[in-house]
């Protein structure tokens, strides 16, 4: 029995609550599997170990194939772990409109979290899940690695968005590849916005004809965080398309935001946005955007900025009888502003108020 | 003592002395419009009433309600009552204009969908502000702001440069509700100063007080109607004997 005192604002702050309506959920401590539940009809939630006896294709097939289990150290060491982790599947054509929640915490100080997740949409299917990771309280040291391999079949539709509300002490190491299948789309949101020693995570998502990969996200780097985020989307098929929006706000900490696109097939697109705001001199935002072309039949296109708040647009708002720190708030909030097509309304306010909290709390 | 009173200013931008000595008064209720060549320093005066960053006042005053408001910032100064519609308004990304509207007054959704309405805007509320907008969508934008201020003191610097005809109309509307032009001149509290190069404006706001300004003084005052159609006849350089001809404190005096 696990005895570690969870902080219940902890797990509110990553969008987790057993009180809000969502179609099912799932909750991680450290190691043991707290809260596995699932609502609906069509819609399989259940603990990794488990899926593996009630579904041997789980392990058969889609464990450690899109991320190959020799992919890096990291991979390799969780290999060696008994899995931990969700596996959760969607019937074909059924659509669920609730977000599924899902929260992992870390407890134990000092040690080592492998969690390994798998979700798989049958044809037609559509879910949007909302992962949180969070320590139990904010002191907690330690490392968290986490594994998400995804499956979407031919017209799926998934959202999946990560909130991440570290401790300032954690290094996080989150691996996660996407197989889009055909016309199917996937939207990923990624949110970080607190202190943490380092996360590094660079997903992929191999995309298949007339499917398509958006990635989104947010990060607001503090103290001295190190972030090396990314994502890759490799355009496989005839019409698939990408698209990597990524916006960051340093006040201290290294950001560095490595993007891909890669169009591998005739009539693929993709757009690529790295914005970037240093509201001092303390932090570090290294953007890396990539285009790769392997057809001529191909059209990928990114813009990049790094700059500061342009004092023209200041003065413009305290012309109108804002204060300067409400002025760079606007700003901020503004500038870290993704509207998200296909988010629920619900995940869009979650991360809308997490953003804004965030600003209150540093600005 | 007037509702804006401007004595001997003297202002700097980059360290080149622009305004060589101002002097101009605007009485409460009333509307000002400022006439002047390209670069005569019009729009440095409204920079320097506004508090702007990069407008030095390095000699006079600049008094608005009876305080001397040169040492307080722009933002200051808004919330005093002095309100400043850009000639080149910034585009700001990502932040919507219907939040900045709702940043700025208790106005219900609704009465601020009415004046979006009045302005044409209402489609653009949910856009960022200014980017993408034409010209005349900007100047839109500014009014719609300013009518969610409701400044005791207008600063309008060319609000129809860049404005058909049609779209200066519209603008106007907004304009006179700000000024309460519906009310008798002895009962309207909000004053403005407008910048105009074309004076098209003035078809549409009745202006009670013209002034002149040339490389940074005030050459002369009097009726906008008259001085404007001196402009028109003889241009500036021509018409500099003309408006010194005339003394404020003489038209003031006749109003």
């Amino acid at each position: 029995m696990n005895t570690v005192q969870i902080d219940t604002g902890r797990l509110s702050e990553i969008g987790y609550d057993s009180c809000v309506a969502s179609c099912g959920n799932f909750m991680v401590l450290d190691h043991t599997v707290m809260e596995s539940h699932c609502n609906i009809e069509g819609l399989v939630v259940l603990p990794l170990k488990q899926a593996f006896d009630a579904y041997p294709h789980v392990r058969e097939k889609l464990f450690f194939n899109v991320v190959p289990r020799d992919s890096s150290d990291t991979t390799l060491q969780a290999a060696e772990k008994e899995p931990v982790g969700y596996y959760i599947f969607v019937e074909p054509g059924v659509r669920i409109e609730e977000p599924l929640q899902a929260a992992f915490l870390f407890g134990e100080t000092g040690s080592r979290q492998f969690i390994h997740n798998i979700i798989e949409l049958g044809e037609g299917a559509e879910l949007n899940v909302v992962n949180g990771c969070t320590t139990a309280t904010h002191d907690r040291s330690g490392t968290h690695v986490g594994i998400t391999e995804t499956y979407l079949g031919k017209n799926a539709h998934l959202g999946y968005t990560m909130i991440h509300n570290w401790g300032h002490a954690m290094e996080v190491f989150p691996v996660g590849a996407v197989s889009v299948g055909e016309g199917a789309r996937y939207i990923s949101n990624y949110v970080g916005m607190t202190e943490v020693r380092k996360i590094a995570t660079n997903p992929i998502a191999h995309v298949a004809s007339g499917g398509s990969a958006r990635f989104y996200s947010v990060i607001f780097s503090k103290g001295d965080s190190y972030f090396d985020t990314g994502a890759r989307v490799i355009l496989k098929g005839k019409d698939a398309s990408g698209e990597i929006i990524s916006r960051v706000v340093s006040e201290g900490g290294t950001v560095i935001s490595r993007q891909l696109l890669s169009g591998e097939h005739a009539g693929t697109f993709g757009h690529m946005e790295c914005s970037g705001l240093l509201l001092n001199e303390n932090g570090v935002i290294h953007s890396i955007p990539e285009l790769r072309g392997a057809h001529p039949d191909i059209n990928l296109a990114h813009e990049a900025a790094v700059g500061k708040i342009s004092r023209e647009e200041l003065s413009y708002l305290m012309t109108r009888g804002l204060n300067e720190e409400q002025a760079r708030a606007l700003i901020i909030r503004g500038f870290l502003d993704i509207k998200i097509e296909g988010l629920p309304e619900k995940v869009q306010s979650f991360m809308d108020e997490i953003i804004s909290r965030s600003i209150e709390g540093s600005i | 003592m007037s509702f804006l009173e401007i004595t001997d200013l003297h202002v700097s931008v980059e360290g080149k002395e622009i305004l060589k000595g101002i002097d101009l008064s605007v009485d409460m209720g009333r509307t000002a419009i400022i006439f002047g060549p390209n670069g005569s320093g019009k729009s440095t005066l409204m920079g320097a009433i506004s508090g702007l960053p990069g407008y030095e006042i390095t000699q006079g005053s600049i008094t608005f309600k009876g305080q001397d408001i040169s040492g307080l910032s722009v933002d200051e100064r808004s919330r005093l009552g002095i309100g400043l519609s850009f000639q080149y308004p910034p585009a700001i990304k990502g932040v919507r204009l219907r939040t900045l509207l709702e940043t700025l007054s208790r106005k219900t959704p609704e009465k601020i969908m009415e004046y979006a309405q009045l302005l044409n805007l209402s489609g653009y509320l949910d856009r960022d502000i200014n980017v993408g907008f034409s010209g005349g969508e900007r100047k839109r934008s500014e009014v719609l702001q300013l009518m969610m201020q409701m400044p005791d003191l207008l600063l309008l610097d060319e609000p129809e440069s860049g404005v058909d005809i049609e779209n200066i109309s519209v603008i106007a509307d907004g304009l006179r509700i700000i000024l309460e032009k519906d009310q008798p001149i002895s009962k309207r509290k909000r004053s403005a100063i407008i910048i105009t190069h074309t004076g098209f404006i003035l078809d549409y706001i009745k202006a009670d007080i013209a002034f002149v300004i040339m490389n940074g003084h005030v050459l002369g005052c009097g009726a906008p109607g008259e001085i404007f159609e001196e402009i028109r006849r003889d241009g500036y350089s021509k018409c500099s004997s003309c408006f010194a001809e005339k003394f404020c404190e003489e038209y003031k005096g006749a109003l």
